[in-house]
């Protein structure tokens, strides 16, 4: 299925280099899913991520020529979207994700679309506001580590691909991701 | 002091251990409380990011991000044609300034009198010509007496 996709990717890469641009539409169709929840889970709402998304793909257009073709369409947009979320400074991650309303100490935070009902979207909101509050306490470095490990599944070795890092490496910082969010989810306990 | 195969734990929940290693930290865990309590900690972070729902892409996005290539690359031809015309205009200024420079040398040698020619065009000769009776004639004997003397 993998290989599948990856010989879709490829034919897709040549049609675009030979002057097709409806194949750049069906690159983009493909991946806009990924590519966009790896810019919100690292941006944190959806307006940065929109406009992350649209760089990454802007620039994917742009150097499409970089891309070997013995590598993977995806891990290449992965690592795009990564640095194009690290570089985004806009306004710090912290500020852009809590808005503390008037009534007090509420975090205001994007929740996931089309959740069916109520109470439904109530748990839905609280367990993403929860996923999001622990992420934010993250630095970018390990934020990406642990978003492509434990949200977009990716193994150690597409993740050392993805961040041009050794096997090692993403071994240690997905470590110290945990750790450092094992800290941040007990002392939201001791603030409960 | 930490356990030792603590380290072990977070691979072991992405599965990235091998046979040997698992089978050694799952005997482990039976009679480490601190690495079972590690794993219990590690498993429900797993669980609370695992379960995050993916977000939907915006309405219209594919929409605008084409636009978005579009009028960038609009943007970039742009600017390259921009440059091309400041660059020609550049050349246009120095190819003037180029043919001006060559064009005067070359007007400077073709109207300019010889060396010998403006002695000549200096010299009282021209007055030679003139009638005795004139006013030049007058002068030029004046000139030759005052010479003479």
């Amino acid at each position: 299925m993998v290989n599948a996709n990856k010989s879709d990717d490829l034919s897709l890469i040549s049609r675009f280099k030979a002057g097709d641009i409806s194949a750049f539409e069906e690159i983009l169709l493909r991946h806009q899913d990924k590519i966009y929840n790896l810019c919100r889970r690292m941006l944190g709402n959806s307006h940065d991520a929109e406009d992350a998304t649209q760089d990454v793909f802007l620039k994917a257009y742009q150097n499409i020529n970089k891309f070997k073709p013995e590598a993977s369409l995806y891990t290449w947009l992965f690592r795009i979207a990564v640095n194009t979320c690290i570089d985004y400074k806009r306004e710090p991650f912290f500020e852009s994700l809590f808005k503390t309303s008037k009534e007090g100490d509420v975090f205001v935070v994007d929740s996931p679309a089309g959740s069916p009902s109520p109470d439904r979207l109530y748990e839905s909101k609280q367990i993403s506001d929860a996923i999001q509050l622990t992420l934010s306490r993250l630095s970018a470095k390990l934020r990406a580590v642990i978003v492509l490990k434990e949200i977009e599944g990716l193994s150690y070795e597409e993740i050392a691909e993805v961040l041009d890092v050794s096997i090692g490496t993403v071994k240690s910082r997905i470590s110290r991701a945990r750790d450092d969010l094992k800290e941040v989810l007990k002392k939201f306990r001791e603030q409960k | 002091m930490r356990c030792s195969k603590r380290k072990l734990i977070s691979p072991y929940i992405d599965g990235e251990l091998n046979e040997n290693k698992r089978s050694l930290l799952e005997s482990h865990l039976t009679g480490c409380r601190e690495c079972a309590q590690e794993l219990e900690e590690l498993k429900k972070i797993h669980m609370l990011l695992s379960s995050a729902e993916p977000f939907e892409v915006p309405h219209g996005f594919p929409t605008r991000v084409l636009a978005n290539i579009r009028s960038n690359e609009q943007r970039r031809s742009n600017d390259f044609v921009h440059i091309f015309k400041r660059l020609t205009e550049g050349f246009a200024v120095l190819l003037l300034i180029v043919v001006g420079m060559i064009l005067g040398r070359f007007l400077s040698k073709t109207l300019a009198p010889e060396k010998g020619n403006v002695v000549a065009s200096l010299s009282l000769d021209i007055f030679a010509p003139a009638p005795p009776d004139s006013v030049g004639g007058v002068y030029l004997a004046m000139m030759e007496t005052n010479n003479e003397k």
